[in-house]
């Protein structure tokens, strides 16, 4: 009661300075069907208010969840949504296709613009600094521990803290104490389809390897069969030798990673922060039995593959609606503006994972608002629902000086799916030839590097 | 005065037809419309795009045969779709062309129960694809978790990785397709064996020939023709194999099990390549179209 | 002369042979074998409904148990731990499954009907009618027999939704209508009809369509029935193209337009479905062709085996 009077008096307050709009807005962000408790959010809190500051703007509800194999032709029929939220590696993709609105003046007109974390917005602009997108969430990757079973494994300090791994030779170790006592895998690796490329290339990063390079005449260039990518796959050639991986690693894929996480039948997953929900809501670990730590170091220091889930807007959405939008984004509190609306949404949302057993952790900065980052934080303080000391590594590790990465930047894709190629080959044959098989997924990405960007 | 009426018989009678003619082809209009929609125009479609570049869906450039040089010189994934293709129809016809053959003489010969194998044998193939493929793919979950792998393990054996095993991984869906299509395979033979009249049988027997020496000359040449359409039938579809690999292994590991048609659907809807997935599919259908004009002049060789 | 339908039932043994005790064996080997065929076919269907009863722990990793020597090990079982029914009910409300079946339903009726009626008129005039020019549009039948239907997949697509009937059910159900699987069976059938039925009809003064929906029609209800379950089948199992036209279709309501192949179908693209959700999800998807065999079963086999024989 008293959140829905704090939003009638942010709403009120708000209605002088709300300009007339008419126009529809489509909300492809609406949750899906089945998630009723995010769809009360949102019914109960967020449209009511921007129904109130906006009352010409029409408001569709209509979920929308991307899907690669069907988005152009959406696109071609000029059926996308206003606002959807699609995968951190699709809007290079997008933008080049000039699938999405450019949405640059409407961010300066609101005073958004020279608020995004920086390293998130050239993720979401072309060439020229035009932004096409907002972010959502930032994420960067980490190692997930499943608590229970180091407890099992006796790998706990006196505080019931686990005794982590703080370098892929220390995960070895220690996968070995947890196969032995427990049975369960050290390690559940991504083999099945382009994440696993993903995952491993973070691997990468933490040896030293560069997978990317650009030369002086500006032509890309391969890196997948260099020393350092080589010492990165033996070492999970040596986990597969060991037996500390997951049975079938070839058919793990993002959501089947957490499935082993969450029920256990894996002590460690590489994973984000954005996705606690998953070995927690939707494999039933319990929420005070999931740690984060920072992602091992190799030979080289621990890095960490950063990005953010963006929200994208149709090509053919006109000023008025890309506005309203982003004003929907205001009041769920996605937005660096600190309103009571945006306030009372930050507080919803902390809310519905605390009652959904879903971790609240401090939100990763996407915004360089400070005093929206704070109320975040105050937020989080607030509402927290776990042990501080079970993400301390984690957050430590992202927030430390130069170790958040991004991706490689071209065909990224395609690279993943040449790195997932012989993460098969190498987790299949334990007799592997690790640099042939480098040098052929090296070959094959010069091939679609010249193919698609070199030209 | 005779010719001046037959001609004009003759026309009315003409004018009849042609007005009979339209009738008709107005009946069958709306089929046709479909047809030319949804197979005949979409084909031409796709032998054009082929030649083309594309963006999008919209085609921009004429590009002649660049999108299949590229495919068969440059693509990585290509020949080994190539070799697995031929390697499913291969391990097809092992496993999967004699089965049905043997179950149906096995079942023609019981005595009672016959209806119940049949109906039993046929409910695979009744079941929806998709969720079949879904649960055979849990079915040979690699860990001991596994049903198969549970089952072996009651024998003592340890698990096997049954998908992600290269070498095991095409038997493996060839076993998963057979277990599947068998069913409707055997009923038509087990048709075809009770249409042999009793005769034949009781005059052999007359003559002292075992049961093997009945088999081989009367049973098999009976069946032959069956044998021989159903045959290249197998052929042709094990050949455009899409859906198995596609969700059992999505391919792998590392290209062991990608087949032609995947590649096309990658191109065209992962990638968003529609003219190379036009040039592959083209390519698939020149081989099938091939091997039916081969296998024809093979056969009608051999009435000779 | 014998004749009846039970009068080939022996094979090529024959009650002389069964004196010999090597055949007596043979013979219990072969029915060995065939039980086992049996339970091959059948066992897959048993697993996954009493796999849907467990929980997703269970399910994925095993039940836990402390070895004797101390260690913690989850093992798996077979047979879940407890039957509860209301766990299937729950997976069924969380994913508003109903809809999807309503869904798949509408298709399935739909596609029925356009089976029986479009390839019907076409076969029919193709076999019955034969108007001039009629053996070009039999040869491009015949010929697209020969080429996978999934070449055409892409350009399909494409034109779908260039005429803008994307996100509905009509390209699904009119595209049954254009199978020449269909044709090639009912034109065989028409072929074989009485001619002087048909001529008798025509004399009374029956104009051709309404020869086709007051005879042709009634009388080939045998082969009706074969494309009316092949139909059927077919529709509730399709997912490839109805994934592409109907992938976050909804109707006016803001309900899902999928059906449940399609629904199926993005548990294996979208990655974060539980797999016991999906094992509860393939239940209820071969729950009705299931009931389908099990009513027309006798029908099925019968009607099949004649028409594959034809054909």
């Amino acid at each position: 009661m008293k959140k829905f009077l704090s939003l009638m008096l942010a709403a009120l307050m708000l209605l002088s300075t709300a300009s007339a709009m008419a126009a529809t807005v489509t909300l492809g962000i609406y949750p899906v069907d089945t998630d009723s408790a995010a769809k009360e959010n949102h019914d109960t809190y967020y449209i009511p208010a921007f129904k109130e500051l906006y009352p010409d703007v029409e408001l569709i509800t209509s979920n929308y969840t991307y899907a690669v194999e069907t988005f152009t032709a959406l696109a071609e029929s000029g059926k996308v949504p206003t606002i959807f939220e699609t995968w951190y590696t699709e809007p290079q993709k997008l933008i080049r296709n000039g699938q999405v609105a450019d949405i640059t003046d409407a961010l300066t007109e609101l005073g958004w613009l020279d608020k995004i974390n920086p390293s998130i917005r050239a993720l979401l602009s072309d060439e020229n600094g035009r932004v096409y997108g907002v972010p959502r969430d930032g994420y960067a990757l980490g190692m997930m521990l499943n608590v229970e079973v180091f407890e099992d494994a006796g790998l706990v300090d006196e505080n019931g803290i686990p005794l982590y791994p703080k370098t892929w030779d220390e995960l070895i170790e220690t996968g070995k104490i947890i196969k032995e006592k427990t049975g369960s895998a050290a390690l559940c690796l991504l083999a099945q389809d382009n994440a696993g490329g993903w995952h491993f290339s973070n691997i990468a990063w933490t040896f030293g390897a560069q997978l990317e390079v650009q030369d002086e005449n500006g032509k890309w260039l391969a890196q997948l069969n260099t020393p350092e990518v080589v010492a990165a796959m033996t070492m999970v050639q040596t986990l597969v030798r060991e037996g500390l991986l997951t049975s079938d690693p070839t058919s793990e894929n993002w959501g089947t990673g957490f499935a082993q996480l969450g029920t256990g039948a894996a002590a460690m997953y590489i994973a984000a922060n954005d996705a606690v929900n998953q070995p927690t809501q939707n494999n039933g670990l319990a929420v005070d039995k999931l740690m984060m730590i920072g992602m091992p170091a190799g030979s080289a220091r621990s890095y960490s593959l950063s990005g953010g889930t963006p929200y994208m807007f149709a090509a053919n959405a006109t000023q008025e609606e890309i506005m309203a939008a982003l004003k929907y984004l205001e009041i769920m509190g996605r937005a660096p503006v600190l309103t009571e609306a945006s306030k009372a949404g930050l507080r919803a949302d902390a809310e519905y994972r605390v009652a959904n057993g879903i971790p609240v952790l401090p939100a990763f900065p996407v915004w360089t608002d400070e005093a929206f980052n704070q109320a975040q934080a105050d937020v989080v303080a607030e509402f927290s629902n776990v042990d501080d000391r079970m993400f301390e590594n984690y957050f430590d590790a992202v927030s430390a000086e130069g170790g958040l990465k991004m991706e490689e930047p071209m065909e990224t894709q395609q690279m993943y799916g040449e790195l997932t190629k012989v993460l098969q080959e190498v987790v299949t044959n334990p007799e592997a030839d690790v640099q042939a098989l480098l040098d052929t997924a090296n070959a094959n990405l010069q091939t679609i590097l010249d193919e698609n960007v070199n030209k | 005065m005779s010719t001046i009426k037959s001609n004009a018989l003759k026309q009315s009678a003409r004018r009849h037809r042609a007005l009979k003619d339209l009738g008709a082809w107005l009946i069958m209009l709306p089929g046709i419309a479909l047809f030319a929609f949804f197979v005949w125009v979409p084909l031409a479609e796709a032998v054009r795009m082929s030649f083309y570049k594309t963006q999008g869906m919209r085609t921009t450039e004429f590009v002649g045969l660049y999108n299949y040089s590229y495919m068969m010189l440059k693509d990585p994934d290509f020949w080994p779709a190539v070799r697995n293709s031929f390697l499913y129809t291969g391990w097809s016809l092992v496993i999967g062309f004699l089965v049905p053959m043997a179950l149906a003489m096995m079942i023609h010969e019981t005595k009672r129960g016959k209806s119940l194998f049949r109906t039993a044998v046929y409910l695979p193939n009744m079941m929806p694809a998709l969720a079949t493929i879904f649960l055979w793919k849990y079915l040979f979950r690699a860990d001991q978790t596994g049903y198969v792998n549970m089952l072996l393990g009651k024998l003592g054996i340890a698990p096997v990785s049954w998908l992600s095993n290269a070498q095991l991984v095409i038997p493996v869906i060839v076993v998963i397709m057979t277990w599947k299509g068998a069913g409707a395979t055997t009923l038509i033979y087990l048709a075809g064996l009770q249409s042999i009249s009793q005769e034949i049988y009781e005059a052999a027997i007359i003559d002292g020939a075992g049961i093997w020496s009945r088999i081989r000359h009367i049973t098999l040449p009976q069946i032959y023709n069956l044998a021989r359409t159903l045959f290249i039938l197998q052929i042709i579809a094990v050949f455009q194999i899409l859906y198995e690999p596609m969700v059992l292994t999505g391919g792998g590991p590392n290209n062991a099990s990608v087949s032609l048609m995947q590649l096309v659907f990658r191109q065209a809807f992962e990638l968003g390549d529609y003219a190379k997935a036009s040039s592959v599919s083209v390519m698939v259908s020149v081989v099938l179209i091939t091997m039916t004009l081969v296998y024809n002049q093979l056969s009608r060789k051999k009435e000779m | 002369m014998k004749t009846g339908r039970r009068s080939n039932e022996l094979g090529v043994l024959r009650p002389y042979d069964f004196e010999k005790p090597s055949v007596k064996l043979g013979y219990a080997l072969l029915i060995a074998l065939l039980i086992l065929v049996l339970l091959i076919s059948l066992m897959p269907f048993v697993w996954v409904v009493l796999a849907g009863f467990k929980d997703q722990r269970e399910f994925i990793r095993g039940v836990r148990t402390v070895m004797a020597d101390g260690s913690v090990r989850y093992l798996p079982r077979l047979l879940p731990e407890v039957f509860d029914l209301s766990l299937y009910v729950k997976t069924w409300n969380d994913t508003r499954f109903y809809l999807y079946y309503v869904n798949s339903l509408i298709v399935v009726a739909g596609s029925a009907a356009s089976a029986l009626v479009f390839n019907g008129l076409l076969a029919y005039g193709l076999s019955q009618l034969r108007p001039r020019g009629h053996r070009l549009v039999l040869g491009l039948v015949m010929a697209s027999l020969m080429l996978p239907a999934t070449t055409s997949m892409a350009p399909l697509f494409v034109n779908i939704n260039r005429i803008g009937l994307s996100g509905s059910f009509w390209p699904l159900i009119l595209g049954v209508g254009a199978s020449a699987f269909y044709v090639v069976l009912l034109k065989n059938f028409f072929d074989n009809m009485p001619a002087s039925l048909l001529e008798s009809a025509r004399l009374d003064g029956c104009s051709d369509l309404s020869l086709f929906f007051r005879i042709v029609f009634p009388l080939s209800m045998p082969i009706n029935m074969v494309v009316l379950i092949y139909a059927i089948n077919g529709a509730w199992s399709d997912f490839l193209l109805p994934y592409l036209v109907l992938n976050n279709a909804k109707w006016a309501s803001g309900a899902t337009k999928e059906t449940v192949m399609v629904r199926l179908f993005s548990f294996q693209s979208s990655n974060a479905a539980r797999d016991i959700d999906v094992i509860r999800a393939i239940v209820f998807s071969i729950i009705p062709p299931i009931l389908l065999f099990i009513l027309f079963q006798r029908r099925i086999t019968d009607n099949v085996v004649s028409a594959g024989i034809k054909g």
